[in-house]
């Protein structure tokens, strides 16, 4: 499939954009909905069978669940009916992203465990299978709780599904918020699609000219931890500069190119290294993932009968505190466990859930505890050394989860985090070697191209963070500073960035 | 009864003006933990089965909202 980086895509939503607004406004969609097929079918027909295969069930689940709630009088045998269209769609289509995602996975397990040779299948795993079937089953959930109504329309639901721009790597859409958006029809903005175009330019420079040239020193000391010993909190550091400027860029560049059919997607980052802890992590990291399994999966399972039979249960045997709080940690853990799984078929990734879910749970356990020692020792939460505190905190508990994330497998991980407290030398940085050109000013300069990128996007951030208006700075702007900061990023790309062909895809486009 | 609603609430989050705020969860001043223990209390303490269909913000911006939720599912 074609790489958001490519001349090919950019043509693609160069024509997709040009014509969005020439045709009449009625056939907006239908338009979308073609060009989201064109572009999904370039990766090849069988991968796009999947993809009707989950929007055709779906679709039909949608209308079949609100049929059943109109008809059916009996509330019990509404609900046992609903049910039962609802399981039925869920199996199918978690059941195939499980049989194509996490097959090889159960039998490497099985073999390691019992020792046996059972060969690996030659399974496709067709692009963004995760975040379309998400999104699809959070339809279909929503008109199970009846929180939305379903879509009678097949091509509609068709392009909710498939919506081009975002369909590799998210955001995860709610139909309720986009599946409104993308069937409206919109007039051409040009202040919008400005706005669009630098989101986009501002996305390619944190992919290109730093995640690119970061994921050269992230590969050399991952894949050579022993090699690279004194460089495990360097190999941390900067694999949490390539994950972030990689998604988040990513991000951009879909946001921005949703905005240029003046269709504003949720957004997916909110500056996650300010979080001031884990949960506030995860409330600005991937947040439609998180959101995702709040409503889904987080509420559903702390909210049923056997969680409130527990929790009953654990209030008489660990008091009223914590026995409140007890049934909630272990929906969170059961959250962040089927977050690992989402992430990858290893066992590092199931750490690495397991490892964001323990941490939430501690501290939702300790939260009245917290709140006491603080009253004790006077400190505020309103206090900025405190709020440095917390921030600085969360982003090494953070930098330690990355260890699970990026290393080749548990056991390296570990090693690796080993060394980062046992061995430091940051001057082996310098014999990394960059490409074909070696030499110690070579890799001095990519260092410095990408401190300088992240100078630029921290400064962003912060001022953000700050709650200052940018947009509204720029726009009052001369035009003659906007086309230069244009055109400053249309030169930088191909002049500090690395080509797409040598630096390959998004992270996330793998899941 | 309400009394009771706002024991309930200031004893799980003791730092929130329940009586007057009408943006506990847009402000982001419950977090998810909170919301299910208040849901916790709630369901055991006026007898009430809370679905997930009802854990929506309007349901849980205010104290008010809170108490017009149980009554309705009472």
């Amino acid at each position: 499939m074609m790489s958001l980086i490519s001349m090919e895509f950019l043509l693609l939503v160069l024509v997709a954009a040009a014509g969005y607004y020439l045709i009449p406004k009625k056939f907006q969609w239908v338009w979308l909905l073609v060009f989201s097929y064109i572009y999904y079918v370039t990766g090849g027909v069988k991968v796009t069978c999947f993809l009707v295969f989950t929007t055709v069930t779906t679709w039909m689940a949608g209308v079949l669940l609100e049929k059943v709630a109109q008809a059916e009088q009996d509330r019990f045998v509404c609900r046992r009916k609903k049910r039962q269209v609802l399981v039925t769609a869920l199996l199918l289509n978690f059941g195939m992203l499980a049989v194509l995602k996490y097959s090889n996975f159960a039998i490497r397990t099985v073999n390691m465990v019992f020792g046996s040779s059972q060969g690996e299948l030659d399974l496709l795993l067709p692009l963004g299978i995760s975040f379309y079937t998400f999104q699809s089953m959070g339809y279909i959930l929503d008109l199970y709780w009846e929180r939305t109504k379903a879509e009678h329309n097949l091509f509609r639901f068709a392009l909710f599904v498939s919506f081009f721009p975002q369909i590799l790597q998210g955001p995860i859409g709610r139909f309720e918020r986009l599946g409104t958006q993308l069937f409206a029809s919109h007039s051409f903005d040009g202040r919008r699609i400005e706005l669009s175009l630098l989101r986009i330019l501002w996305g390619y420079f944190k992919k290109m000219v730093i995640a690119d040239n970061a994921v050269i020193f992230v590969d050399a000391i991952f894949e050579d931890p022993t090699l690279y010993s004194g460089l495990a909190i360097a190999g941390a550091l900067a694999y949490s500069i390539q994950l972030y400027c990689d998604f988040s860029g990513g991000m951009d560049v879909v946001i921005g190119i949703a905005g240029l059919f003046g269709i504003e997607m949720d957004e997916n980052f909110k500056r996650p290294y300010f979080a001031v802890s884990i949960t506030d992590f995860w409330h600005r990291w991937h947040i439609t993932l998180g959101t995702w399994m709040k409503d889904y999966v987080f509420y559903p399972v702390s909210l049923s009968g056997w969680m409130r039979h527990f929790s009953k249960f654990a209030k008489k045997v660990f008091g009223k505190q914590t026995g409140r709080v007890l049934p909630i940690c272990l929906a969170n853990i059961i959250v962040f466990l089927v977050v690992g799984i989402w992430h990858g078929a290893a066992w590092k990734f199931i750490f690495y859930g397991m490892y964001n879910g323990l941490i939430i749970a501690f501290s939702g356990l300790m939260a009245p505890r917290y709140r006491k020692w603080k009253q004790a020792l006077h400190i505020s939460d309103n206090s900025k050394g405190f709020h440095l505190f917390q921030i600085l905190r969360t982003f090494l508990l953070v930098n330690i989860s990355w260890f699970f994330d990026r290393a080749y497998d548990v056991e390296s991980a570990f090693r690796m985090m080993k060394y980062a407290v046992t061995r430091f030398d940051l001057s082996q940085i310098l014999t990394i070697q960059i490409g074909e050109a070696s030499g110690t000013t070579y890799t001095f300069i990519f260092l410095m191209v990408i401190l300088l990128g992240c100078l630029a996007v921290f400064i962003v951030s912060l001022l953000m963070e700050q709650g200052r208006d940018l947009e509204g700075f720029y726009v009052k702007q001369h035009w003659i500073l906007k086309c230069m900061l244009f055109a400053g990023l249309i030169l930088l790309l191909p002049a500090l960035g690395q080509p797409a062909g040598e630096a390959g895809g998004f992270i996330y486009a793998q899941f | 009864m309400m009394e009771k609603l706002l024991e309930i609430l200031e004893d799980i989050q003791p730092d929130a003006d329940f009586e007057n705020c009408e943006t506990l969860i847009d402000d982001g001043i419950l977090d998810s933990f909170a919301i299910l223990s208040i849901v916790s209390e709630l369901q055991d303490e006026f007898g009430i089965t809370i679905t997930p269909s009802e854990v929506i913000p309007e349901n849980f911006n205010s104290a008010k909202a809170l108490w017009a939720m149980v009554q309705r599912l009472q």
